[in-house]
């Protein structure tokens, strides 16, 4: 249901020995929107993205998604319900073609590998990456790489997107075709969750923010909202000094 | 052109053990296709999911021992425990692949070797069962093809033919099937994998099971064929290796690998028996270790992949010559 | 089953843990900086066994002296396998890495069975038969003198990687690779220096034990598969937790024997294996 909370993350923490990653985060997921996720370096971005995907267990915490738990799921369970995510450092499958990497996406809800192939085609389609189909995945440029992992993420069908840090390293019209990438899969029906650090892409695709600090919560809103919230401001700035 | 070359072998293969001038020449075709065998299910798991097992014994011996037990308490036929061992072997396998694919590491290589070698002590002890070190034999039938027996080699030739032929379909409709693409997947990244909702270790648990079973058959006939089995050759490293060398000469995560991989592996072991004479135990495993080394070092993908590059380098080498106009 | 055999058992599995923590250290030094897992791990153990019993056998010198001599050749043994086997496959796939040191294994076990034929040898020294007697429990010399020695050479070695620059820097490589190339170490060197102390190590403990220990080309089989639970179970690459797993190994096989019969002490420490994996796979010393 379009603006009902999709994903509900309550009160997830992680420790890593000394270091706590993730404490008493909680924040909802609407059906439909595109919510960023900001923060400084090290406010536990990428680690909450892999506590919601399985990839980590929360110490304590729960994650519901379209009414269920699933919190404590391995990847590819989190996966099969509905939630897909992309890696900050890219993860092709780098010897296979772009193809075979989004049809191993597609094998997800089409196990007959010929039908995955046709779906995967139509995706690639969508991305805009259909010339390449034939070429080595790790051969491709950044901006393509990109492209390749949500076309993958796409080619499972989920209903929520994670994207972390999908512009990193981007040159300024590779983001701006990154940005119509991710605004057309809200077209397409479904919810994204980004994390970036690109903030003009940020603030201007998505419809609410989170701002993380330090693995918590420490103001959400609409973007103008948090562009000029005084605690987010200082979270940047303060960061820097608390490095020093 | 490929179809024709594809007949033409299957052809000789055929009509090969008629071509050959005695019986212990076709003994080397039947062990190469009992290892060709062998090869191709390991390579199912070692090649395609890059699990590396160094403890295959395991699964060969189960299926031989079960088998000769019950084929000796029963008088059941072979044809029927040929299911049953590899049945065993494949229930074998299931808590195997359990605790270790969990895990990204060498432990799945650590756990088989502990595997054959726990094995192989558990029916040395068990005596009073498994007739310990001396072993259990396959009561003799003479001719009696419902018993798996034979005067002649030939059926046996045949039948590990048909084995080895059986196995090069399987690993092409499994290369073809989602599993085959899974395993692919799993063995370029295993966690981009997993987040596009490949379960790994399932995945990796059936290419084991199927892996567990074939080799667990081919125990079976092997135990049929040579008419006794012995816990220090069918539980032992050396046969593990052996096997895994077959798949690794001849070329990991390729149909036709472990079929050359055996073809060099057997002529060679029969070569240096022949030149040793037996006189030299352990000179021909010496030289097994060397070539092993001497295999990773040169081309540690294997032979196949070797040629199938050489191959390709001559295919693009040749439209050059037209392409230049362009 | 009274308490005083099982005394005896907990005491010979604390006796025989310092031999399989000396195995096990090599190996986990060996991954630790060089990244390879040394199936031939049990193999260098036998070379040390055969070198000790020929040097007793020929020039009749006793093999905890000899160890002098052993342990050095054996590094220089460990040196070339690492620059001419181990060197050239460093970034190949992990499966050219564990088949080259499958390789080895095989080729120096034949070896040695090709050399010295498959019988089993034995070393009699003069306090061979000697023992320690207290309530009960009986401790051979030979067994104390392995135990105390592995501890040695450990506790050395331990002062060689804390006290020394040459020990901080294989330390390092072993830490971050990349890192420690920043910081002027050749890692080359380190992983030279890594696989000879692994392997000398390995050869020592063959030594140690060869006055109460067949010697025989297949002894290292088992030595090297109780040092690899030995490893897993005091998780890869820590030294520390080698030594306090080769304790529970040592133990429990020697429990296992005890109650299962001598045969069946590895499959014991299979047992402990299968465990470890289901329950601590990252090993006793959690995300090393």
């Amino acid at each position: 249901m379009k603006g009902e909370a999709l994903l509900q993350v309550e009160g997830l923490a992680k420790r890593f020995g000394g270091v706590q990653a993730v404490a008493d985060l909680s924040f909802d997921v609407r059906e439909g929107e595109i919510l960023g996720m900001i923060g400084p370096n090290g406010s536990g971005k990428t680690t909450t993205f892999n506590l919601i995907t399985g990839f980590f267990r929360p110490d304590r915490g729960r994650t519901r998604f379209a009414g269920s738990e699933v919190t404590g799921l391995p990847p590819h369970a989190v996966c099969a319900r509905g939630i897909c995510r992309t890696f900050q450092v890219a993860k092709p499958f780098r010897e296979l073609t772009v193809l075979r990497n989004v049809l191993m996406g597609a094998l997800l809800r089409h196990p007959d590998p010929v039908e995955a192939g046709a779906r995967a085609t139509e995706v690639l389609r969508a991305v805009g990456l259909e010339g390449r189909a034939h070429m080595e995945a790790g051969s491709l440029t950044t901006i393509d790489q990109r492209r390749l992992e949500v076309a993958r993420a796409l080619a499972t069908e989920p209903r929520l997107v994670l994207l972390d840090e999908t512009m990193a390293g981007l040159t300024p019209t590779e983001v701006g075709e990154a940005m119509r990438l991710v605004a057309g899969l809200r077209e397409r029906g479904l919810t994204v969750v980004v994390v970036e650090h690109v903030m003009r892409a940020v603030m201007s695709l998505s419809d609410r923010i989170v701002v993380l600090d330090q693995g918590t919560k420490i103001a959400e809103g609409s973007p103008a909202e948090m562009a000029s919230d005084p605690r987010v401001i200082q979270a940047y700035l303060g960061a820097e000094y608390r490095r020093a | 052109m490929r179809r024709a070359a594809a007949a033409g072998l299957f052809l000789t293969l055929i009509v090969l053990p008629f071509l050959l001038p005695n019986p212990f020449y076709v003994h080397i075709v039947v062990m190469m296709a009992v290892f060709a065998v062998l090869g191709g299910a390991w390579n199912l798991i070692g090649g395609y999911a890059g699990q590396l097992s160094l403890g295959h014994a395991a699964f060969f011996g189960t299926g031989a021992y079960v088998s000769t037990l019950l084929v000796n308490a029963t008088g059941i036929s072979p044809w029927i425990t040929l299911w049953l061992g590899g049945a065993a072997a494949l229930l074998l396998s299931l808590p195997v692949g359990a605790i270790c694919f969990r895990l990204q590491g060498p432990y799945f290589a650590i756990a088989t070797i502990g595997l054959g070698e726990v094995l192989r002590l558990l029916v040395l002890h068990f005596r009073e069962v498994t007739n310990g070190a001396q072993g259990l034999t396959v009561p003799f039938k003479g001719e009696a093809p419902w018993q798996l027996q034979f005067e002649s080699k030939f059926p046996y030739y045949y039948i590990a033919l048909a084995m080895a032929a059986a196995v090069v379909l399987v690993t092409r409709r499994m290369e073809r099937a989602r599993l085959g693409h899974y395993l692919v997947a799993i063995g370029q990244n295993q966690d981009a994998a997993e987040a596009i909702g490949i379960d790994s270790v399932r995945a990796k648990g059936q290419a084991l099971a199927l892996s567990a079973f074939v080799t667990g058959v081919a125990g079976v006939f092997y135990a049929q064929y040579t008419y006794v089995v012995h816990p220090d050759s069918v539980f032992g490293l050396g046969m593990s290796i052996q096997i895994a060398l077959v798949a690794i000469v001849g070329g990991v995560g390729t149909v036709l690998g472990p079929i050359l991989g055996a073809a060099i592996m057997e002529s060679f072991v029969q070569s240096t028996q022949i030149a040793f004479a037996g006189q030299y135990p352990g000179l021909e495993l010496i030289v097994y270790g060397g070539l092993l080394m001497a295999v990773i070092l040169w081309q540690p993908r294997g032979v196949i992949p070797w040629l199938a590059r050489v191959f390709r380098r001559a295919a693009a080498r040749r439209p050059a010559a037209r392409g230049a106009q362009t | 089953m009274d308490l005083t055999t099982i005394v005896q058992a907990l005491i010979s599995g604390v006796l025989m843990a310092g031999i399989y923590a000396l195995v096990a250290i090599g190996l986990t030094l060996i991954f630790g900086v060089v990244r390879i897992v040394n199936f031939a791990q049990g193999e260098f153990v036998m070379l040390g066994m055969y070198a000790t019993y020929w040097l007793w056998k020929l020039w009749g010198i006793d093999p905890y002296a000899s160890l002098l001599i052993t342990m050095p050749l054996l590094f220089c043994f460990g040196v070339l396998v690492q620059r001419f086997l181990l060197q050239p496959i460093l970034h190949a796939p992990d499966l050219a890495q564990i088949f080259m040191t499958v390789g080895l294994s095989v080729a120096l076990m034949n070896a040695a069975l090709f050399s010295f034929t498959a019988d089993f040898r034995s070393v009699k020294t003069a306090y061979a038969e000697r023992a320690l007697h207290a309530g009960g429990v009986t401790v051979p010399v030979t067994r104390l003198f392995a135990f105390v020695g592995a501890l040695a050479l450990a506790g050395l070695l331990t002062l060689f990687l804390t006290r020394t620059d040459v020990g901080k820097a294989l330390r390092a490589v072993a830490q971050d690779r990349e890192v420690s190339m920043l910081l002027g170490i050749n890692p080359r060197r380190m992983y030279l220096l890594a696989v000879g102390l692994g392997t000398a190590l390995a050869g020592a403990a063959g030594g140690l034990i060869v006055p109460f220990f067949y010697v025989f080309p297949t002894v290292g089989v088992v030595f090297g598969l109780v040092a690899f639970v030995v490893v897993i179970l005091g998780t890869l690459g820590s030294i520390q937790g080698a030594l306090l797993a080769s304790l529970i190994v040592g133990v429990a096989e020697s429990l296992g024997i005890l109650f299962a019969g001598a045969d069946l002490g590895l499959v014991m420490v299979f047992a402990l294996l299968v465990a470890a994996l289901v329950f601590k796979p990252l090993g006793l010393m959690g995300q090393a």
